[in-house]
Parts: structure tokens; sequence; C-alpha cells
């Protein structure tokens, strides 16, 4: 599948309650080595409750420049978390649905391992 | 030495770079009309487009990103097409526009008819995008246009009451014959004129053809601070001439010719031949920069091979669409449309599309991903943003007052 | 920054990148720094739409960047045929930074297609076309 189909689609809990929409797809580089690269395994989906478009990724960051852009974004997506693709049941062409008892992650990217 | 050299060369081409025919005949038409009432505008305009070309630059020298690709990445394939969309037509409008200028100040030099100019400054045009080397053409354009220095000279020349003049720059009021949408609306034509899109496409997408790195970031920031502000005060120069020869003649402009009379008037023959070939100068530069930012934006947004620094056959897609572009400008101007006329509307159409293009740069030079230790000050946020808040009215009020107004009439 | 509720995630081995964050709508640059296209989607090795997941199954893998008319589908909605779709794959992207860098020569990829096409066809043929600016 192509990750544009996963983008943007309601992420729903199983007992089909509506969580958010798959804003970001967060990969891991601890696949099997290749010569250049590791292949990168999907880690899981950030769900953002309020707005899929997400691509400045304030919520995932330290950063809070420029003042109240910053705040503004981040705001937006307040109550963001990252599912994990083992809380994944099933992606259907219209959404995306979690398996019973999931946990919330948090969609923080500073302070993970950032060893390549 | 060389570096004051290479510092002083950079504050010039600046100023003879800043002026284009958007500036030209808009400040001419103000001019002719307000008097200086509007020069609060131009300053507006100019520290807007220091404030925001030094950032572009910044982003550029620091990240290796020209603006394009920072749109793209920053807003999302569909935000940054409709961005895309917007700039590449009012970029084409302005090639257009350019060439148109450099067509019709050729005419006066040499009294044939413009309409026969337009293919020859088209091919010139084409003819320096492909073979002439990026820091020479910046260079001998940017000086050249520096010849509309006589403006300055013929306001002098022509012994203006300076106590009149300078109190409409400095108690700005809608003059009495003229009504308060009209003012609004050439003061965001003016706003436009001085903060075009594509001056900060050039100019960064210029620090990746040159290379900067961080190391050349203070002499950036010397060329901007110092050469827009006096590219500024030509542009004020501009408008202070028609305000003294044209507004108490009662001539509204619409002509290039009525631009450049007040030198005529105040500076003799000599005066006349400075401003032609400064008047051409600066359009044929300005021609190379849109035409140059056209391709640009292009390649940049669909990740093409770019850059006059390469040979033209390793950035086909950009040389192509740089042509296209050309052809296209050559016939909208072979149905006879009065140039000056096009540029009216691109420097308008131009602050509709102000707020897609700035505040993408804005978000990327906080950003350490990219920018690493050169991120954006608290004082320069504060006042961009300021700044974006001002775009943003401009861009809203200008469809508006465009109607009516009936585009300033 | 986040709700107290939610769990921080364990360190993971490796580094990490958000598919919108880092990789979509970035550069794409050959070995020798030569622009190719930007990523303008990206493929994954799974799972198949609208099929339960088995618990355990290994996560799916990023098989390749997309580009070509894959762009126009993100902007205006709908999916191109998979033939359509034009691939290069991961195992030769050798960096993700600000651009993401290849570890093969752009020439021979799909990607650059229509880059070769007008090169040969038109720009290399105007007088010129092969002379070095510098």
């Amino acid at each position: 599948m192509i990750l544009g189909d996963l983008l943007g689609l309601p992420v729903l809990d199983s007992d089909g309650g509506r969580l958010g929409k798959a804003a970001d797809i967060r990969f891991v580089l601890d696949g099997a080595p290749h010569q250049l690269m590791s292949d990168a395994r999907m880690l899981g989906i950030v769900v953002s409750p309020h707005s899929a478009a997400s691509f400045l990724g304030y919520e995932r960051t330290n950063l809070t420049q420029p003042w109240p852009l910053a705040h503004l974004l981040r705001w937006r997506h307040r109550g963001s978390f990252l599912v994990l693709w083992e809380d994944i049941a099933l992606i259907r062409k219209d959404a995306v649905k979690l398996r019973p008892g999931f946990t919330r992650y948090s969609p923080a990217l500073e302070d993970l391992g950032r060893g390549r | 030495m060389k570096r004051i050299l290479g510092v002083a060369l950079g504050i010039l081409t600046a100023i003879g770079g800043f002026v284009d025919i958007g500036d030209l005949v808009t400040n001419a038409v103000v001019g002719s009309r307000f008097g200086l009432s509007l020069v609060w505008v131009v300053a507006v305009g100019v520290v807007g487009i220091c404030l925001f070309a030094n950032m572009s630059g910044r982003v550029a020298a620091a990240s290796g990103r020209a603006t394009f690709e920072v749109i793209r990445e920053r807003l999302g394939p569909r935000a940054g097409l409709a961005n895309l969309s917007a700039s590449f037509l009012i970029n084409l409008m302005t090639v257009t526009a350019e060439i148109g200028g450099v067509a019709l100040a050729l005419q006066l030099a040499s009294s044939v008819h413009y309409l026969l100019w337009i293919p020859v400054a088209a091919v010139a045009v084409w003819l320096v995008i492909w073979r002439v080397k990026f820091s020479i053409m910046e260079n001998v354009t940017g000086l050249l246009g520096l010849t509309l220095i006589v403006f300055a000279v013929a306001l002098f020349l022509l012994k203006p009451d300076w106590g009149v003049l300078a109190g409409q720059a400095l108690a700005p009021a809608v003059p009495a014959e003229e009504t308060a949408p009209t003012y609004w609306y050439y003061a965001i034509a003016l706003f436009g004129a001085a903060m075009t899109p594509y001056e900060v496409f050039f100019f960064s997408s210029g620090a990746v053809e040159e290379g900067w790195t961080v190391k050349d970031l203070v002499q950036s920031r010397i060329n901007v601070l110092v050469g827009f502000p006096l590219g500024g005060l030509l542009s004020v120069a501009i408008a202070g001439c028609a305000a003294v020869v044209l507004l108490p003649a009662g001539i509204s402009v619409t002509s290039l010719s009525q631009v450049i009379l007040p030198v005529a008037e105040g500076a003799g023959k000599l005066g006349l031949a400075f401003v032609l070939v400064g008047v051409v100068a600066a359009t044929f530069g300005a021609a190379l920069e849109t035409t140059l930012s056209s391709g640009y934006t292009l390649a940049q947004f669909f990740g093409w091979s770019w850059g006059k620094f390469r040979r033209p056959v390793q950035a086909a897609r950009f040389h192509l669409s740089m042509i296209i572009c050309l052809l296209v400008g050559i016939g909208v101007l072979a149905t006879g449309v009065d140039p000056v006329l096009v540029t009216e509307y691109s420097v308008v159409f131009s602050a509709i599309a102000l707020p897609l293009t700035y505040l993408p740069i804005l978000i990327v030079s906080n950003d350490p991903q990219y920018m690493g230790k050169h991120v954006n000050g608290r004082a320069v946020n504060v006042l961009a943003l300021a700044y974006l808040v001002v775009i943003l009215v401009a861009s809203v009020a200008a469809i508006p007052l465009m109607i009516v107004t009936g585009a300033g009439a | 920054m986040t709700s107290p509720e939610l769990v921080p995630l364990l360190p993971v081995q490796g580094r990490i990148l958000d598919a919108q964050l880092h990789l979509l709508d970035r550069q794409v640059l050959d070995h020798d720094g030569v622009p190719v296209t930007t990523v303008d989607d990206l493929e994954l090795s799974g799972p198949a739409l609208g099929e339960e997941i088995p618990q355990g199954t290994p996560a799916p893998v990023l098989d390749a960047l997309l580009t070509g008319p894959v762009l126009g589908t993100r902007i205006f909605g709908g999916r191109p045929p998979s033939s359509r779709l034009i691939r290069i794959h991961w195992k030769d992207v050798a960096d993700v930074g600000v651009v993401v860098r290849l570890g093969v020569g752009g020439e021979g990829l799909d990607a650059s297609w229509v880059e070769r096409w007008v090169r040969d066809k038109i720009i290399a043929r105007i007088p010129g076309g092969r002379h070095d600016p510098r």
C-alpha cells in the first residue's frame, strides 16, 4: 500500500469510537541492514484528535518559535498520541481500527534513541 | 581590500537590482496622483523585503535549500501547489511586464515601435540565461541599473519646494481629489511592488547558485540591509519627480514616457540618456530575475535539477520551462496589451500571494533541523510576525479594493 | 508538551523517521548531488487494505519512494494503478537529512526519464546546450 492511502484516515478504537486522524506514520531504521541504510520498519501511527494537517510537527518537538505560531499549531494538535503497529487490528480504505486495550504512547521525538 | 570591493559590488547591485518596471510605474503613478503621501508605504515595504530576503538568504546558506523547496516541504503538496500556481502566474505576468518595459524603453531610445523590440528583448533575455555566468549577469545589470540615480539628481535639479514634499511625506493625507479606497489601493500596489515574491525566490536561489555558506552571511546581510533601502530611496526619488512635475500639471501616468518626463525636464538630454540606460538595465535585469524565478519555482516544487551553474543539458526541464515562459510572454505582448497595464495588475496580484510565500520562510528559519544554530532571533520573529499580519491584511483587502476602485481608476 | 497519561516510548535502537516530517516532499539528490525528484509518496510492504492483521504480524517496511503521477493523485485524490508508480527503491537511499540522498546515479533511474527525454530531444539540440557556464 502507499502512504497517501493511510494518512488522514480516521482512527477508531475496537468499538468503532473515533479517536482522531492518522496525522503521520513513524518509522524506525532498525530492520535488515543493507549496504546503505537499514530497512525502515513501521513503528506506528501518530494520531491527532483535532487535525490531520500535522506536517509542521510542533507537537512532537520542543520548538517554541516563532511565537505564537508554534503554540497555536501545538494547541491544534493537543492530545496527539502514538499507537504502535502491534496495536493496529485492521487498515481499511476508509479507517484504521485498533486492537482492544491499545496503548497511547507519547508522540515526542526528543529523547528517543537517535543512534544510527 | 578584495572583501571591501565585494561588499561594495554587492551593495551597488542590490541598489540597481531593487527597482523594476513595477517600482518604476507604480511609484510614478503614485507620485503623479498622491504626491509623496504614500512614501511611508515604500519604507514599510523596504523593511519587509530586507527582513524576509535576509531570512531566505540565511535559510539557503545554512541548509542549502531554496525558498520554493522549503514551501513545498512545509506546506505540503496541496497548499504548495496553490502557492505555485499563484506565484507562477504572477511571475509570468511580471516577466511579460518586464520584457514589455525593456521594449518600451528601447522604443523611447530608438523611436522604433516597441512591438518590434519585444522579440529582440526576449531573445536577449534567453541568451543571457542560456550562456552568461550568474555573477556577471547580476553585476552588470545591477551596475547599469544604478544610472537610475539620475531620478534623484533630477529631483534636486528641479529645485522643488522641499518643505511641501517633506510635509506630504511626513504627514500623509489623502489628497482632496482622490478617495480613501483609491489611496489604500495604491498603498497595496506599492507594498506589492516593494515586496514582490520573485525577489525572495531569486535571492534564495541565487544564494544556492553562488554556493553561499554561513560564512557569506555577513556580506549578504550588508548587501540587503544597505542596498535595498538605498534602492527604496530610488523609488522615492521616482515618486518625488512625478510629484514635482506631473502632479501640478495634472498628468497621471499611463505610459513609460511619462515616467521619465520629469528627468528630461530636470536633467536635460544627458539625464534622459542616463535614465534610458537605467530603465533598460533595470527592466532587463528584472526580466532575467523573473524568468529565472519562473524556472526556479517550478523546478524546486517538482524536484527537477536546476541552476545556471549547471550546463543547460544538466537542467533540461528548468531551461525548457523558461523558454516556454518567454514564448508565452512574447505571445501575450503580441496581442498589443499595454505593458504598463500588465505591470499595474501584476504588483497588486503580488500583494495577494505574499502570505503564502513568507509564512513558510518564517517557519523554516526557526527550525534547527534546517538552520542549526542560525535560527531566527526573538526580535526578528516579532518583527516578522508583525509583518505577516500586515501582509495578510493587504492580501485580503487587495481584491475588494480593486473592485471598489475599478483598479485605481 | 504531552499529557501525563501518555506512556513514554521506550528508547528504540535506530533512527526515528516520521513520514510527513522527515520524508514526504523532500528533495531527492543522486550520489553526485544532482536533484532527481521529490518524495511524492512512499510505498509500504504491507498490509493489505481491508484484511485483519493477525497478532504478531511483523511490521511492514518502506519499500520505495514514489514519484510521478502519484503527486497528482495525492493532491487531487484518487490513486494511480500500481504499474504507473515510479519507484526509487529504499535500498538505493543513502541518507535522509534535510534532503534525501541516493547511493546511485540519477541517470539510470525511472524517475528521471522525463528529464532525459527533454534533454535529448530538445535542450541538447539547441546550440550551446552543453556549454559550461563556469
